[in-house]
């Protein structure tokens, strides 16, 4: 059972960041019983259990499960490098649910049985197998600050499909909850970059169609710092006949809008020769807003290029999670709407941060994005 | 390469077969009969294997069910792109003009897939759009075990593809059908056994090509790598890389033609040619003191050592009066020093005579002064690594590594040119970028990339170490230098035998890690080479790791190894031995 067949779902939102979280957490888990499951990556991310142990020190009755999720990219993956931080990290949330409630641990495949190709964003959609494994809690809460994107795009996406799917007396609430920090994210380096981008599993097939392979793409990438590698990559693979850039406006920092069009300006002037009428710009800490302008510019595509059939849609977000999360919801929404679509993501072999970074102050600032249940309910 | 077969290839070709730029290349692919006067005569139809096939090995479905989904695959998109190439040839709409195309093949291939006998292309497309949607629909399901939708037996569209039976409007559109696969490697294993085995079965009245990288290989048919061509060692197609090992000066000539195309397409620089924009010598006025006095240096050095020693009076002697430019003269110096090492490790069974300058000009090879080019560029600080002929061999017979290396050298040349300044590169700046790019090309590019990255590299560090160290022996005795390793043919065997290897995971170990280096063009194999009565497999580096470690450029030098030796390079790497004769020299 689908709920939407137009895009068009988080037009109206529910989003709780910085100072707002907690008094929200607090008087959800207070005004009823709360099952809560929560889903939280195995990570050196200093950010790891923010959330969590907020979420956990603000009381209120029923369950408080955890699934550990654990992802290996391999003897030779930068991010080993942090493994005393990652062991520290999980310690942490055993800690948190220590007589608290159950913690089971998941594991990730990362790379096929040849070793020749990365399987994990199919394997965290295989997370979670069928809606048993979600139904008899009333809430999941999936804390994607440790996760790569790679892994948490498919898995929400697979989460909201089973939820969709579920009959609305059972459907649980579903929350991505984020550690935003664009700074600290600055700080969280990429290494070993596959040659090639490639697209996440759940949004691929309508755009590698052989069929259809006439029919024009636009992408719309998510700008962020340092990212000119993912960028490049996947404009390869794309291929694209129109680009419109998001960039994040109004910022934190009212510069950073200005600064990326900077680092990008070779590119997006010189090579790609991209008309500046087609930037788009999104608030910097505002996910729903990245769904809306993506799926209101994708109305005005289609509505335009009518008379050439569809167009392919493809997103990248190479910006902050927080942000990512909007690429996500649009990308499910026009997919579920029958929308060819597709989200280009460059792997990479593991994430470094140096080691004084880790020491650096890493609250920023939590927030509370819910994507599914009750405020969506049909009246 | 493939692309050149592309419809819009050749139609572009054609089109601009007058023009000065592509006279050569239409008269060459009318030769082949791809085009004539007429247009295209052959139809290419380009299949990316890169394309999401692979994920259907990672549905949870058995073996027999995913081998009939990608013939499925296969066989709906082989159809479209057919058609695609069609309507491309002709300048028509695709797939609106579909009804004026059909594929009257065998009946019992259009009875098997389903469609009709007329061959009606409208209902083809319609036919191969829904089941590549259904399989696609399958792939991105979000549900971990998805129901599969029906698949194919094998590759029958393929039987389709007679040129004959390829009817626009009632008349044959093109003489010959290739269908290129293109990036064979990006498909799981057992896929690619599966295209190749049915393929194998075919031999349709189609042309059929498969382009894949050696990573695709098993470590099993990476051993196998390097075979001379004709001889019976398996399947494996020869390499383009082994094609141009064959040729060199061929090669050289094509990538210097490749590079002046590109140079003479660059904007906004006007430069004629590459070969103007780096210096081939170092007889220039910059590297004048430099050389001088190295000169100055050696000839006192040499003649301090052996001034005293009466053997050597003569060849002394005879090298003081040498003439030629400081360069060539201290090439002279450094070649007397490697000659005169070489004579006292013989001294204790010659006699005390002085040796003549007749024995001096026997002695005197091109070998050992090249080594002595090597010696006095790594003592004195000169460049060594410069011109395009060095150039174009560091690019290991590869057109890619030499566009990368020679892209490196034009960038900082045409910067120079658009600042209206002398562009042409100095040997010292040559020598300096292409240090630069072999590091980065190894550290960044290649190892990145590798699975068993550790091993990789010590392994593979290992022999660039111990190259260097046999090359730089005072007497140079294996000049100009070493470059690769080598292991008898029978212990190569033991790497592929599977059996074996069972038992001995060491060397499994290292099967692995040299099949890798091959796959990925660190390593350059040669088979069958015979040393007295033994044959032997030689592992050269490739020729930009020979720049990272100061290693001559030439092929030939190298040393026999045991496996169990590469073993412990490969785990805690290449440690000299304490007896080994080179610390005795």
């Amino acid at each position: 059972m689908r709920t939407s067949t137009t895009p068009g779902r988080w037009l109206n939102y529910v989003l709780r960041g910085g100072t707002s979280f907690e008094p929200f957490w607090r008087s959800f888990l207070s005004a009823a019983t709360r099952d809560l499951l929560v889903v939280v990556g195995r990570g050196f991310d200093p950010r790891m259990t923010n959330a969590v142990s907020t979420v956990l020190s603000l009381g209120g009755d029923g369950l408080r499960h955890c699934i550990l999720v654990e992802y290996n990219e391999g003897e030779n993956s930068p991010s080993r490098k942090h493994d005393n931080s990652i062991g520290a990290n999980a310690r942490a949330i055993e800690e948190l649910f220590k007589n608290r409630g159950e913690l089971a641990t998941k594991q990730i495949r990362m790379w096929s049985d040849d070793g020749r190709r990365r399987v994990g964003s199919r394997g965290a959609a295989g997370v979670f197998a069928s809606a048993e494994a979600i139904e008899s809690y009333t809430d999941i809460l999936v804390d994607v600050s440790a996760l790569p994107r790679s892994l948490y795009m498919p898995m929400l996406a697979r989460l909201l499909d089973l939820v969709d799917q579920m009959p609305e007396v059972k459907r649980p609430n579903l929350h991505a909850v984020v550690g935003d920090n664009p700074a600290l994210d600055q700080l969280i380096v990429a290494e070993g970059l596959s040659d090639d981008a490639s697209y996440l599993h759940g949004f691929e097939s309508g755009i590698e169609q052989e069929a259809t392979a006439d029919t024009p793409k636009i992408w719309m990438p998510i700008l962020g710092e340092g990212k000119i590698g993912h960028f490049e990559r996947i404009n390869d693979l794309i291929v694209p006949d129109e680009i419109a850039p998001i960039l994040p406006f109004p910022c934190a920092n009212p510069r950073r809008t200005d600064d990326l069009i900077l680092e990008y300006r070779s590119y997006l002037f010189d090579v790609l020769r991209i008309e500046p009428t087609n930037f788009i710009y999104v608030p910097e800490q505002n996910p729903f807003g990245v769904y809306r302008e993506i799926v209101s510019a994708i109305r005005h595509y289609t509505d335009a290029l009518s008379a050439l059939g569809r167009c392919k849609i493809v997103i990248s977000a190479l910006s902050s999670k927080l942000l990512s999360l909007g690429a996500l919801l649009a990308a499910y929404d026009l997919k579920q709407a029958d929308y060819p679509v597709g989200i280009a993501h460059v792997h990479a072999d593991g994430y470094t941060m140096t080691g004084e970074d880790l020491k650096k102050d890493t609250a920023g600032e939590l927030f509370e994005v819910w994507i599914a249940g009750e405020p969506y309910a049909l009246p | 390469m493939l692309r050149a077969f592309t419809p819009s290839s050749l139609v572009n070709l054609h089109a601009s077969r007058h023009s000065d730029d592509h006279r050569d290349l239409y008269s060459r692919m009318r030769s082949l009969g791809a085009v004539d006067d007429n247009g295209p005569q052959l139809l290419g139809v380009m299949l990316s294997c890169g394309k999401n096939y692979a994920t259907l090995d990672d549905l949870p479905w058995d073996d027999l069910k995913k081998e009939r989904l990608f013939f499925a695959f296969m066989n709906c998109r082989i159809l479209l792109s057919t058609m695609r190439s069609v309507m491309q040839i002709h300048n028509l709409e695709y797939p609106q003009q579909l009804d004026r195309l059909s594929i009257a093949g065998d009946q019992d291939v259009l009875a098997e897939l389903g469609l009709s006998p007329d061959g009606d292309c409208t209902a083809i497309f319609e036919w191969a759009r829904k089941t590549e949607s259904a399989i696609s629909r399958a792939l991105d399901s979000l549900d971990p075990d998805p129901p599969a939708p029906p698949g194919h037996s094998d590759l029958s569209s393929l039987r389709l593809l007679n040129p004959e039976q390829l009817m626009l409007d009632g008349s044959p559109v093109v003489s010959r059908i290739l269908v290129m696969f293109d990036d064979v490697h990006k498909l799981a294993s057992s896929q690619r056994n599966s295209l190749r085995n049915a393929l194998g079965g075919l031999r349709e009245s189609a042309d059929m090509w498969i382009a894949e990288r050696l990573e695709a290989l098993t470590s099993e048919e990476l051993l196998e790598v390097g075979a001379k061509h004709g001889r019976d060692y398996g399947d494996v197609a020869p390499t383009l890389e082994a094609y141009w090992r064959k040729y060199p000066q061929r090669f050289e000539r094509t990538v210097l033609a490749i590079a002046d195309k590109r140079v003479r397409e660059a904007q906004p620089v006007d430069i004629d040619s590459f070969s103007s924009c780096v210096q081939s010598s170092l007889e220039t006025p910059d590297m004048r003191t430099e050389v001088e006095e190295a000169l100055a240096t050696l000839e006192s050095e040499i003649r301090g050592k052996w001034e005293d020693n009466e053997r050597f009076s003569e060849w002394l002697a005879t090298t003081g009066e040498s003439e030629g430019t400081a360069y060539e003269r201290a090439v002279t110096w450094q070649t007397i020093d490697i000659l005169i090492s070489r004579e006292n490790r013989r001294a204790q069974l010659a006699f005390e005579f002085p040796l003549t300058p007749e024995e001096l000009q026997k002695k005197d090879d091109s070998a050992a002064r090249s080594a002595a080019e090597l010696f006095l560029a790594n003592r004195f600080g000169l460049p060594y690594y410069f011109g395009v002929s060095r150039l174009a061999t560091l690019a290991s017979s590869n057109i890619e590594q030499f566009l990368a290396t020679a892209g490196e050298l034009f960038e900082e040349s045409s910067s120079a040119a658009i600042l209206k300044r002398p562009y042409q590169l100095s040997s010292k700046r040559q020598h300096a970028i292409l240090k630069r790019t072999a590091k980065q090309w190894w550290e960044q590019d290649v190892l990145r990339s590798l699975p068993l990255q550790s091993e990789v590299r010590r392994f593979v560090e290992s022999i660039g170490r111990f190259a260097h160290r046999e090359t730089f022996q005072p007497n140079a005795p294996y000049a100009p230098g070493v470059t690769g390793i080598s292991i008898t043919m029978a212990e190569r065997e033991k790497l592929r035998d599977e059996e074996f290897l069972a038992g001995r995971s060491d060397l499994k170990h290292l099967a692995e890690v040299i099949a890798i280096c091959l796959a990925h063009n660190i390593l350059e194999a040669e088979l069958d080479r015979s040393q007295g009565y033994e044959r032997r497999m030689l592992l050269y580096l490739n020729r930009l790791l020979c720049c990272h470690f100061d290693l001559p450029l030439q092929y030939g030098g190298w040393r026999a190894r045991k496996p169990e030796e590469l073993v412990r390079w490969m785990m805690d790497g290449y440690r000299p031995l304490s007896n080994d004769r080179s610390r005795l020299v």
